[in-house]
């Protein structure tokens, strides 16, 4: 196992772990926020953040830009 | 041409970079894909404002996560055959085909107890978006077992995976659309 | 026999496929405990299946699909006339292809036209019922609608984008072939619509008709589904290509404006072509699954599909017209020895409209009854349009100033495409504006109008493509006579018939109606005798292509004295296009500029220096082995 793997992995799992996170708060979030706007508001914020760490981080879309393609 | 085709220099190609063509043609793919959810995320709206009829809470919540954790397994699966650990990433896509399975099955089960009809603005609207959704997923899933068909036949390497990631960025684009669609139907109101 | 293994393998596992999806589909459906046959899901579970069958069996299999399996691949080699029918990967087979099945669905089209005005030369019933011609109608539009977005982009754009940038092929050709091998069964689904009672909603399949009316509308469904397809996948092919694919030195300041054309319209195709998918998806669920997106009576609302239509079939009208701008300018600029003038406007105009594209859907239904607060912002941003596409006027116009014209058959119809273009684009600004379209709307003034801007804007540039690129495609050179004869039959033709029809819309006679106010008879009459008119010259295209395809003369690799790659080759090309890679080094377009050069090809030479033309080059017998690189001009 080397020290690249690893840290790919470290990154992978801590990507995991801020998605898990802001779903449950999604969800609390939505079940108690009385007000349709600030509810429409938060999740579209939620929403579009979770596809960006995964767009970025699991879909690597740096990639398309950087000089060689791996 | 006869002067050209017998000329000494022999014909010299330019190598083009077909890893990232490919790469860039999947991402427009994703780019022209989204345009389709997006509409019917826009109709979602049009037709029903937020509104929506009462949806079994703990079971989107439960297949939201499953789908969530199938993207960190797919995750692993590229990372593992990115730096040649077949076999890891072989488990690892196993587990990830599971775990689709499992969220298709979970949007079946929702399917069948679901308490508001078709026939219905916000049935129709429920069952299309997470109908196409599911048929992506169910794809998916199609597109892993030929990748983890052929892993175990050994093809792929650290150098020559492409199928892999591939399969594995359209199962994370899954996602990505399950992200958006998950709060517009389950908890927008 | 390769070719007829292919076409037999296709039919073949089409229809093992549609048998197996209808049979599969019952199954499912009688343990379930339903009937097991369900006309229209049925019909739509055959088709999917059936269609994957059909191209599988045509190559695709052998091709790409075992590779999914960790197969071997395997191409089909055919030699000669049967390479047309196998699953090809060659971007200039497959623009062939193209060009050939949909001059084809032209002139079925063109039939249905020739019978529709048969109907209308007087008030009354002349030959059909309201259904038949209802039918008619509507196969006449969707197949025009498919040559317009296919034919210049998938037939002309395939086989020249690659020449035009230096490269060897598309990014993709398997996909490309596969974009190609779905057009026959789109093609025959649609012919088929007659037998199930015929398209009752014309092509825009508006609810809450089309969820009512016959079966025949699921087999418009589904067929335009896979057309959308082919169309995103082609348009993905192209950007990518585009991108990738160019010759080095070949930057993006000194693209052919062709390629630039291109490259806005498979933008627009890849971005837009979903909102047509998802409105017939939608009509196919309302049909199928029993559902109420357009169910005002259960929440649903049939607004909704006329947004989603039009927010691709607007941007659709792009797909037609941004190639044959690009290819307009591309000939005026060659035939006029001139620089293309403000080349960068150019550009920015079809940049300009591609942004512009997605924000102007809505001015087809200022009468919808759509919010009125919406008609504002729709009417500025569609008359906004006019701004770019009065710098590709400028563009065209700034290019002929004091040229010296070579008025060839391409050219000719490269300048019927800025007088028509502006004709259409003059009775577009009535349809903008709500007050005028109020009373416009629906009636034979639309007609006219997006026949000026379709058929003499973009169908105009086909024809004109066709004839510029015949020599290089087929190696042989057309008859110029004949081409002329074409030319101005066709350029009288259109516009007596399309510009008396003004008149009728302007009195209120409705459109898509078999019959009309008999007021208006003299005026049908003439429109109809016009209109056989311009039918008849295409006996003409027909007989010369074909005559010239096997007779004619020899073509030289550059008949034209263009500066751009694509003649830079042999006429036909040969499979890797330029067997020496090209370098590009100066602007295409640089007519008269002493020292310019477009392309070196290295051990070549210098690209032939374009000479002043004198007479038509394709009267004089080519040289023998079509001429020694760089000989020619020394």
């Amino acid at each position: 196992m080397t020290d690249a793997f690893r840290n790919a992995l470290r990154i992978g799992g801590l990507v995991a772990v801020v998605l898990a996170f802001v779903t449950v708060v999604e969800y609390v979030f939505a079940v108690n926020v009385d007000s349709d706007q600030v509810r429409f508001v938060g999740l579209a914020l939620a929403a579009i953040a979770k596809s960006w760490l995964i767009v970025y981080f699991f879909m690597h879309v740096y990639r398309v830009w950087r000089a060689e393609a791996h | 041409m006869a002067l050209a085709g017998t000329a000494a220099h022999a014909p010299e190609h330019v190598v083009h970079d077909k890893a990232k063509m490919k790469l860039v043609g999947l991402w427009l793919f994703f780019f022209s894909e989204s345009v389709l959810f997006g509409l019917l995320l826009s109709a979602r709206f049009y037709l029903e404002r937020i509104n929506r009829e009462e949806v079994d809470q703990l079971l989107g919540l439960g297949i939201t996560c499953v789908l969530l954790l199938s993207s960190v397994t797919a995750f692993t699966a590229e990372t593992a055959i990115e730096h040649d650990r077949r076999k890891l990433a072989g488990w690892m896509l196993v587990v990830t085909i599971l775990l689709g399975t499992g969220f298709a099955c979970g949007v079946g089960f929702e399917w069948g107890t679901a308490h508001f009809s078709k026939e219905q603005a916000f049935g129709s609207i429920f069952f299309t978006m997470t109908g196409i959704h599911a048929a992506h997923v169910i794809s998916g899933i199609g597109l892993l077992v030929l990748t983890w068909f052929q892993l175990a036949r050994g093809r792929f390497s650290g150098k020559d995976h492409w199928p892999v990631s591939g399969t594995v960025m359209y199962w994370h684009f899954v996602d990505v659309v399950w992200v958006f669609f998950y709060p517009a139907l389950y908890l927008v109101k | 026999m390769y070719a007829l293994k292919s076409v037999a393998g296709a039919l073949g596992a089409g229809l093992i496929g549609f048998y197996l999806g209808i049979g599969g589909l019952g199954a499912v459906r009688a343990l379930a405990g339903y009937d097991a046959w369900d006309t229209e899901m049925s019909i739509t579970f055959g088709y999917v299946f059936g269609v994957i069958g059909w191209v599988m069996g045509a190559g695709m299999w052998g091709a790409w699909g075992r590779e999914w399996f960790g197969l071997r691949t395997y191409d089909r080699k055919a030699p000669g006339w049967q390479r047309y029918f196998v699953f090809n990967t060659d971007h200039k087979v497959i623009g062939i292809q193209y060009l050939v099945t949909f001059i084809v669905v032209f002139l079925l089209g063109g039939l249905m036209a020739m019978l529709m005005r048969a109907e209308l030369t007087h008030s009354g019933h002349q030959l059909f019922s309201n259904a038949q011609y209802n039918s008619i109608m509507g196969l006449h539009g969707i197949m025009m609608i498919a040559v317009a977005v296919a034919a210049l982009v998938g037939g002309i754009g395939n086989y020249a984008v690659p020449l035009l940038i230096g490269a060897e092929d598309m990014a993709f050709p398997r996909l490309n072939a596969l974009t190609y091998w779905l057009i026959p069964p789109v093609a025959l689904t649609l012919l088929c619509t007659p037998l199930l009672g015929g398209i009752e909603t014309g092509w825009t399949a508006y609810p809450p008709l089309s969820v009512l009316t016959n079966n025949a509308q699921i087999l418009f469904d589904v067929a335009i589904i896979t057309f959308g397809l082919t169309s995103i996948l082609g348009g993905l092919n192209f950007v990518v290509t585009i991108i990738f694919m160019r010759a080095p030195g070949m930057t993006w300041g000194k693209l052919p404006i062709f390629v630039w054309a291109m490259f806005a319209t498979a933008w627009i195709a890849l971005l837009y072509t979903q909102g047509f998918a998802v409105s017939l998806l939608m009509v196919l669920l309302d049909r199928v699954a029993g559902m109420s997106w357009f169910d005002a009576a259960n929440g649903g609302d049939p607004l909704l599909d006329q947004h989603v239509f039009w927010f691709y079939s607007h941007p659709a009208v792009y797909v037609m017209v941004l190639p044959g701008f690009g290819i307009a300018l591309e000939m005026i600029s060659h035939f006029s020895r001139k620089p293309l003038f403000a080349y960068r406007y150019a550009v920015g105009a079809l940049l300009g409209i591609l942004g512009l594209s997605g924000v102007v859907w809505a001015h087809h239904m200022f009468t919808s009854g759509m919010p009125n607060y919406l008609h504002g912002p729709f009417l500025v941003a569609t008359e906004l349009i006019s701004i770019p596409t009065g710098l590709i006027f400028l563009c065209a116009l700034g290019t002929i100033w004091m040229g010296r014209l070579w008025l060839t058959t391409p050219m000719l119809f490269a300048l019927a495409v800025i007088f028509n273009f502006a004709c259409g684009g003059v009775t577009g600004i009535f349809l903008a504006d709500v007050p005028t379209d109020i009373h416009l709307q629906d009636s034979y003034f639309v007609v006219a109008h997006f026949h000026y801007t379709i058929m003499g804007g973009e169908i105009f540039a086909l024809f004109g493509a066709i004839y510029y690129y015949f020599p290089k495609m087929t190696g042989r050179q057309y008859n110029e006579r004949l081409g002329k004869i074409h030319f101005w039959w066709m350029f009288i033709g259109f516009n007596v018939t399309f510009f008396i029809m003004h008149w009728p819309g302007i009195q209120g006679m409705n459109r898509r109606i078999a019959d009309f106010m008999s007021d208006l008879n003299t005026a049908n009459l003439i429109v109809s005798l016009a209109g056989f008119f311009l039918g008849a010259s295409f006996l003409v295209f027909v007989f010369n292509m074909v005559w010239s395809w096997i007779f004619g003369p020899a073509a030289e690799r550059n008949p034209w004295r263009a500066r751009t790659l694509d003649w830079q080759t042999d006429s036909p090309p040969p499979l890797e296009n330029f067997p020496v890679p090209p370098v590009v080094r100066g602007h295409p377009y640089d007519y008269g500029v002493p020292g310019s050069v477009h392309a070196l090809f290295p051990g070549r030479g210098a690209e032939e220096p374009p000479r002043p033309p004198s007479t038509f080059p394709g009267a004089a017998p080519a040289p023998a082995g079509g001429g020694g690189g760089g000989g020619g001009g020394g």
